[in-house]
């Protein structure tokens, strides 16, 4: 505490750190051209959706021979396309998709935190054995298993329900694994502390761990959710009929159609790309510490 | 018997320091096991029921023939036999091996040199250029296969366009067996670059300043500086990202099913999708099966070794 009110004036005027000495303005241009050139090639293809969301379907392929700035741009953007998702499988499949990841991220969470804190707060016989079959869970590649997972749930009834599209992204191995990686950062003293005063193991989880792993809650939930949001092969199997259809599957349907309404798909794209952009860009930092750590330690 | 004398010691003189220890009195550990597994339970379950289940399901499907007339029959690692005697699985093989073999070098090696370049301090406008690689990452794959659909349409498509813009023939892409698994490999680098760059790029900024500074005395040149510096600091993130990006390629599925059905001749037929077809065209589910247990023990073994080489490390 002493410290602070004499360190800080020093770092405002101490030298600045080395490696400031000029370097030819040339150079940084060249750098900053190639750095635009690959970034401009990687956002080209979302610029060109985009601006054909905010074109009349009949424009689409308009403005492609030969190509100018019309290509990419738009004067005269329309919502129109925007507006005609609502009542289609498309507009049906966006807001199917959002239940389901919302639903997923809360639950999963609840089910992923608990079982972290069973085990890394809790140190008891045969945690090994149970951490064991956390990791195997979690190297069997979820897709891969998709096939015969898609049989038992047949049995059980469950194809064509919320519940069967929702269930298989709540037993998540790998926000297990990261949640507890931080879980065991946590002093054990302050688990002491308040079991002294009077608190419940569930007291302990609730009101020390998850205030104090906000970041890694974060970044296990954008894991929840990306997962089902991105998911192609389970709800394929699982949950294709009008009411069921999410997102990719019902974009992915039209595609495959014979008249193809290409506004409409590009708007019903730019959907789906918009929703988890705007969450990873608010996210981002927690996301690259959670999952780099969470693969490494 | 030996920890009661022990325990009751410890308690008491808690109970002289602090009054409210008198709780240590009361052996509340000796109900921890089961207060753990009470938060674990609906994990377990869930993992159990979702995961290890189907796995097991796969294993004992892979070793069973259903028919009709006869019901379920035990016949040993015959779907296997079949399996790897069967043409277009031995095809689907080595089309998964040349995909692997380049796809993950390629998403590599590129993010690796996005995550240099985008590094660099005194890039003008570094910051916004990066984010720009960085949006397509979060297109799902499916959606990505659908714009690419149309960006690779052989007449007026966007490719072919700015191909001709620049005085270049037509190519077919996904419609000709030799630029279809190209065109898949395009569609999914889009995506992968950017999100692999961003592990490297968290890499990059952890190795300490003084490293380059101290390369830059000795007279280093960058490239010098990169092979000797970044690279083996790099060594953990480049690990991680090599691993994960070979299994999510393992796994490719949505790009295949979508827009090439496997062909052109056979030239895009990845293992997922041809496990895809064995299981719901073909109704093979027995040798379907078999090639789940290939695919998943495949991706254990990549993972194990890589885990492995990371705790040696240490």
């Amino acid at each position: 505490m002493p410290n602070t009110a004499s360190d800080a004036p020093a770092r405002t005027a101490g030298p600045r750190p080395a490696g400031r000495r000029g370097r030819p303005p040339l150079r940084r241009v060249l750098l900053g051209a190639a750095g635009a050139a690959v970034g401009l090639a990687f956002v080209l293809p979302l610029v060109w959706v985009l601006t054909n969301s905010l074109r009349p379907s009949a424009d689409t392929f308009r403005f492609l021979s030969p190509v100018g700035w019309e290509t990419f741009l738009t004067l005269t953007p329309v919502l129109d396309n925007y507006a005609a998702l609502a009542g289609t499988s498309l507009g049906r499949g966006i807001l199917n998709s959002l239940l389901i990841s919302a639903v997923t991220v809360v639950a999963g969470l609840a089910l992923c935190a608990t079982a972290a804190f069973g085990l890394s707060a809790l140190r008891f016989r045969g945690h090994r054995a149970v951490f064991a079959v956390i990791v195997v869970s979690f190297l069997i590649p979820f897709d891969a298993i998709a096939i015969p997972l898609a049989d038992l749930f047949r049995d059980w009834n469950l194809q064509n329900t919320y519940t069967g599209l929702i269930l298989p992204g709540l037993g998540n191995g790998m926000a297990i694994f990261l949640l507890r990686n931080f879980f065991l950062a946590i002093p054990e003293e302050l688990v002491e502390a308040g079991r002294l005063d009077g608190l419940t193991w569930w007291g302990v989880f609730w009101r020390i761990y998850l205030p104090l792993s906000r970041p890694a809650l974060m970044g296990a939930g954008l894991m929840l959710f990306l997962f089902q949001w991105q998911a192609y092969v389970w709800p394929l199997l699982m949950g294709t009929d009008a009411d069921h259809v999410v997102g990719p599957v019902a974009l992915a349907a039209m595609q495959g159609q014979f008249n193809v309404d290409y506004g409409l798909m590009f708007a019903g794209s730019v959907m789906l790309i918009l929703v988890p952009l705007v969450i990873i860009l608010a996210l981002q930092k927690y996301f690259v510490q959670s999952v780099s750590t969470a693969g490494l330690k | 018997m030996s920890t009661a004398p022990a325990a009751t010691g410890s308690g008491g003189r808690a109970t002289a320091a602090r009054p409210r220890a008198a709780r240590y009195l009361r052996p509340w550990w000796r109900g921890r096991t089961a207060v753990a597994l009470a938060f674990l339970l609906p994990s377990l379950v869930a993992l159990t029921l979702l995961r290890l289940l189907p796995g097991a399901s796969a294993v004992w499907g892979s070793l069973h023939h259903t028919s009709l007339l006869s019901g379920e029959a035990f016949v040993g690692l015959a779907n296997y036999a079949d399996l790897f005697a069967n043409a277009d699985f031995r095809n689907a093989l080595g089309v998964t091996l040349l995909f692997t073999l380049v796809v993950n070098p390629l998403q590599v090696a590129v993010s690796v040199g996005l995550a240099v370049l985008y590094t660099r301090r005194r890039m003008a406008g570094g910051k916004v250029w990066r984010a720009l690689v960085i949006l397509p990452v979060a297109t799902p794959p499916a959606v990505s296969a659908v714009i690419w659909s149309v960006i690779f349409r052989p007449e007026g498509g966007l490719a072919n366009a700015l191909l001709a813009a620049v005085g270049l023939p037509p190519q077919g892409y996904l419609t000709s067996p030799d630029q279809a698994l190209a065109s898949i490999i395009v569609l999914l680098s889009w995506i992968g670059v950017g999100y692999w760059m961003l592990f490297l790029i968290a890499g990059i900024n952890d190795i300490p300043a003084e490293l380059y500074e101290a390369a830059e005395l000795d007279g280093a040149s960058p490239l010098r500086a990169f092979l000797h510096v970044t690279l083996p600091m790099l060594r953990r993130p480049l690990s991680f990202v090599l691993v994960a990006a070979t299994v999510s390629n393992l796994l490719v599925f949505a790009p295949v099913q979508i827009l090439t059905g496997g062909g052109p001749e056979g030239s895009t037929n990845l293992l997922m999708f041809d496990i895809y077809n064995r299981a719901y065209a073909l109704g093979d589910m027995g040798r379907a099966q078999a090639e789940v247990v290939v695919l998943v023990a495949v991706t254990i073994v990549i993972v194990a070794v890589q885990f492995r080489m990371l705790r040696s490390e240490d």
